[in-house]
């Protein structure tokens, strides 16, 4: 036929399958936390410590004098301690990732596509839960590999294995706990700057009343109320730190888990493509 | 050319700062930012209560180095520790930045600045809103804590100090939410600022000199008739560098702060430019 | 003049909003036209004094309207975007925005009643606005900026969400409030509404004014674009033989049941078709229009070219 029709025509291509689409939600919202400078130099100094933690690595290694630098198991313990100003931080810039959502009526738009609720809360929470882990457990691994490369031997961490279970537990403890509950509470309102001061005032307030409490009762079963302390326990039984801890590990896994199925809970109700107003 | 017969006169200042906090009133007091207040201000009440509870099962509920503390004593501490340090500094950061910040974040703002009634007595009217908002919720929680821990039969020795408590907590809610005030009029990320400012004011209560008058806890604090609680480090650090003003000149020094920051924050308003988010 | 811009400029940063417009608004009923990115928001936010003037000045009914907030009892303003205290109901609402114009409760209630029955809201203007559709909440924002009865009316996009119904009976309201003497500033995408609202517009683009007035008279005044006109006949081919050989006939384009001339001297063609018509020579003549002397021809030559 010598003159084609330029008429509509359906695409021909490939699809992703259904069920990938998260990943456009993540994509997006990476390029936009990217394109901020404060994050991007926020990810940048928290390696600082990786460096500085490396330069000690080195020098234990290499200077007999400086043995007293000597990589231990709290050294990995102390830096993910170290990174817990640079986590919160970054938590706190996703404040706006579903409360700017419902500002601006999107997600009538995002969930009239192809795209699962799930799918949304799961592109959502993708990407703070990987710039976590990203300055959490993956600078420590890193450490783990630095010090077998300046000590030439494994023996360190064949004698410490129990560490890598328990960087990656207490990593993703952090990174889950921090995100799911910045996430239920970005859904609840359309302010940015509400979520992240009501996320923060929550924080600091939560381990200022487990103080109190203890102090009053003399129990340190309170400690349950305040996730910051929770971690805590959480990271002191992975990494074998001695002394008795203020509650069972059980117990803390299990406030953990309490507070990411109420955070679940609270996405599963606040996620919606319509808000009905009485 | 003037206006049409039958319009009113167009209201003072003060005429509409008043409409204005008519206005604001129940949209502050209705809102989910209340739910936050709520929160904040009812856990030292749940903590008055457990405290209660332990007392009435025999244990003592607060030791200080060994030595049982009594209710009064009990209760100034959480004046200190709850409501000074952390309640009022925090809802006055909370709100005071975003009096006209929220407005704005909802380009509601443009309804309020097309009125006769000056820019100004817009955020004099907010502020007022912020005020009665605030004390009507963390006044009754003071009471609620007051008659928790206070024995009936210590009432009438504390009732005076108890009401210089009140008085005082409103005071800070009154100076902070100024000081807050012209943070949010005059800079563009005022809840960073707001933030800093709060840190700065505990570092400078620290530093011997003068820099402590620079702050309002200086003289917030110098009204409290309770002792400092010694609960750590920093706090016995302040105790020992406390240098308390008369009574009379904190309170001259609080109205002016007041003053002059609402006048300033005010100010600040007339002239500047808001452009809304399309 | 209710509104006089002198070489009014606005800059945000690097980008220019508004270049160097000087234009006076006369009494009555005046839109402003433009597409997206032209200025028009701007222009409204300086005339409602929500922006300062980065160069010049503007003056609303003979006074400067920047920091005058004195002048806001006789103007009112109905913003575009939709942003509300969605708490509250619609005459709660109305009612409160009325009395920062300094009416006491009582009477502050009683025009917001008539504001909200001006723009057909009675019935749910006690549910909370959370609740209202687009075309309601359009109309609540309109409600709260007539509630004072001003003396000038700035309108930007005023019927954007609303029912073909209620536009055309908002259409005619803005009209009535004009007949009885307010003076309204309209701003607007919908051309055909604004046409029949009023012939007097101001069109913007790039930030600057690129006509103002009647839009018949700026019609005639672009020479440059041949005027169309439309002619429709039994005998097109005919008409179009005596119509080829005048000057000033630019181009004849046939359609079904007649013909399209386009023409540099429009006064001196309907002359000569007005004698065709009556001479019966080509046949009868069934109806003569312009398609292009409306709006929507000047703002797609003034605008898009």
């Amino acid at each position: 036929m010598p003159i084609h029709d330029q008429g509509y025509r359906r695409y021909g291509g490939r699809r992703r399958a259904f069920g990938k689409a998260w990943w456009v939600i993540a994509r997006q919202q990476m390029r936009t936390m990217l394109s901020q400078k404060r994050y991007v130099a926020l990810l940048i100094l928290a390696w600082v410590p990786f460096v500085a933690r490396v330069v000690q690595i080195y020098l234990a290694a290499n200077f007999q004098q400086l043995s007293v630098l000597a990589t231990s198991a709290q050294l990995f313990r102390g830096f993910l301690d170290q990174q817990g100003v640079a986590v919160f931080l970054l938590i706190v810039g996703t404040s706006g990732a579903i409360a700017d959502d419902r500002r601006a009526n999107a997600l009538q738009v995002y969930l009239s596509k192809p795209l699962t609720r799930v799918e949304y809360i799961a592109g959502k929470l993708f990407t703070p839960i990987a710039f976590v882990l990203g300055i959490t457990l993956l600078p420590a691994l890193l450490l783990l590999l630095v010090h077998v490369a300046f000590s030439g031997s494994l023996s360190f961490v064949v004698q410490n294995l129990y560490l890598l279970p328990a960087i990656l537990l207490y990593s993703v403890v952090q990174a889950l706990l921090g995100t799911f509950t910045m996430m239920a509470l970005s859904s609840l309102s359309k302010s940015r700057r509400f979520t992240a001061l009501t996320f923060t005032g929550a924080f600091f307030f939560t381990a200022a009343m487990y103080q109190a409490l203890q102090r009053i009762t003399g129990s340190r079963l309170w400690a349950l109320l305040s996730p910051r302390d929770v971690v805590d326990v959480i990271g002191d039984a992975a990494f074998r730190v001695p002394g008795p801890r203020a509650v069972p590990v059980w117990a803390a896994l299990l406030a953990v888990v309490a507070m990411i199925g109420v955070s679940i809970l609270v996405l599963e109700r606040r996620v919606r493509g319509v808000e009905v107003v009485r | 050319m003037t206006a049409r017969p039958g319009l009113p006169a167009r209201p003072t200042f003060a005429g509409g700062a008043v409409r204005v906090f008519s206005l604001s009133l129940g949209e502050m007091l209705w809102s989910r930012r209340t739910v936050f207040l709520l929160l904040v201000t009812g856990a030292p009440v749940f903590l008055a209560l457990v405290a209660r509870i332990v007392q009435g099962i025999g244990i003592v509920p607060l030791r200080v180095n060994g030595a049982p503390v009594d209710g009064p004593s009990v209760f100034g501490m959480m004046i200190w520790v709850f409501f000074l340090r952390f309640i009022v500094p925090v809802l006055g950061v909370f709100y005071g930045t975003a009096l006209l910040a929220d407005e704005v974040e909802d380009r509601t703002i443009t309804y309020l600045f097309t009125r006769p009634i000056r820019r100004g007595a817009v955020l004099v009217g907010k502020y007022l809103a912020y005020l009665l908002c605030t004390s009507l919720v963390v006044l009754p929680s003071v009471v609620l804590v007051y008659f928790l821990l206070v024995p009936l039969g210590q009432v009438a020795r504390t009732f005076t100090s108890f009401a210089a408590d009140l008085g005082l907590l409103a005071l800070g809610l009154a100076a902070y939410g100024a000081v807050f005030a012209l943070v949010g009029a005059a800079l563009k990320r005022p809840l960073v600022s707001g933030i800093v400012f709060v840190f700065w004011e505990q570092i400078a209560l620290l530093i011997p000199g003068y820099f402590k008058r620079l702050t309002v806890a200086h003289y917030i604090q110098a009204l409290v008739p309770h002792a400092m609680p010694s609960d750590g480090a920093v706090s016995l650090l302040q105790s020992v560098l406390t240098d308390n003003p008369p009574a009379l000149v904190c309170l001259l020094v609080l109205a002016a702060v007041i003053t002059v920051t609402l006048w300033l924050a005010a100010s600040t308003v007339e002239s500047r430019e808001y452009v809304l988010d399309q | 003049m209710i509104i006089a811009a002198e070489h009014l400029s606005k800059w945000y940063g690097q980008v220019s909003g508004l270049n160097d417009v000087s234009v006076s608004v006369p009494p009555g009923i005046t839109g402003l036209l433009g597409p997206n990115g032209a200025g028009k928001s701007t222009f409204m936010k300086l005339v409602t004094g929500q922006l300062r003037p980065s160069k010049g000045q503007v003056r609303v009914l003979g006074e400067p309207i920047w920091g005058n907030q004195a002048l806001f009892q006789r103007i009112g303003f109905c913003p575009e975007q939709d942003a509300f205290y969605d708490r509250m109901t619609g005459r709660e609402w109305v009612t409160a925005l009325a009395s920062l114009h300094g009416f006491d409760e009582p009477a502050a209630a009683d025009k917001a009643a008539r504001a909200i029955e001006a723009v057909d809201l009675t019935e749910a203007a006690d549910r909370k606005i959370g609740s209202y559709s687009k075309g309601m909440r359009q109309r609540i924002k309109l409600a709260q900026a007539i509630a004072h009865e001003p003396e000038l009316l700035i309108l930007d996009e005023p019927l954007s969400g609303m029912d073909p119904l209620m536009r055309r009976r908002t259409v005619r309201q803005i009209r009535e409030w004009a007949r009885a003497g307010t003076s309204v500033l309209v701003s607007s995408h919908i051309l055909h509404e604004v046409e029949s609202m009023t012939s007097n517009i101001l069109m913007i683009n790039n930030g600057r004014i690129v006509a103002e007035g009647d839009v018949h008279q700026i019609r005639e005044l672009i020479d440059e674009h041949p005027h169309t006109v439309s002619i429709r006949t039994s005998e097109p081919y005919a008409i179009a033989r005596e119509l080829l050989g005048d000057e000033g006939v630019v181009s004849v384009r046939f359609e079904p049941g007649g013909l399209v001339v386009e023409t540099t001297r429009p006064d001196a063609f309907y002359a000569r078709v007005t004698e065709l018509a009556a001479s019966g020579q080509c046949g009868p003549i069934h109806e003569i229009t312009s398609p292009d002397d409306n709006l929507q021809a000047v703002f797609r030559y003034l605008v898009k070219a």
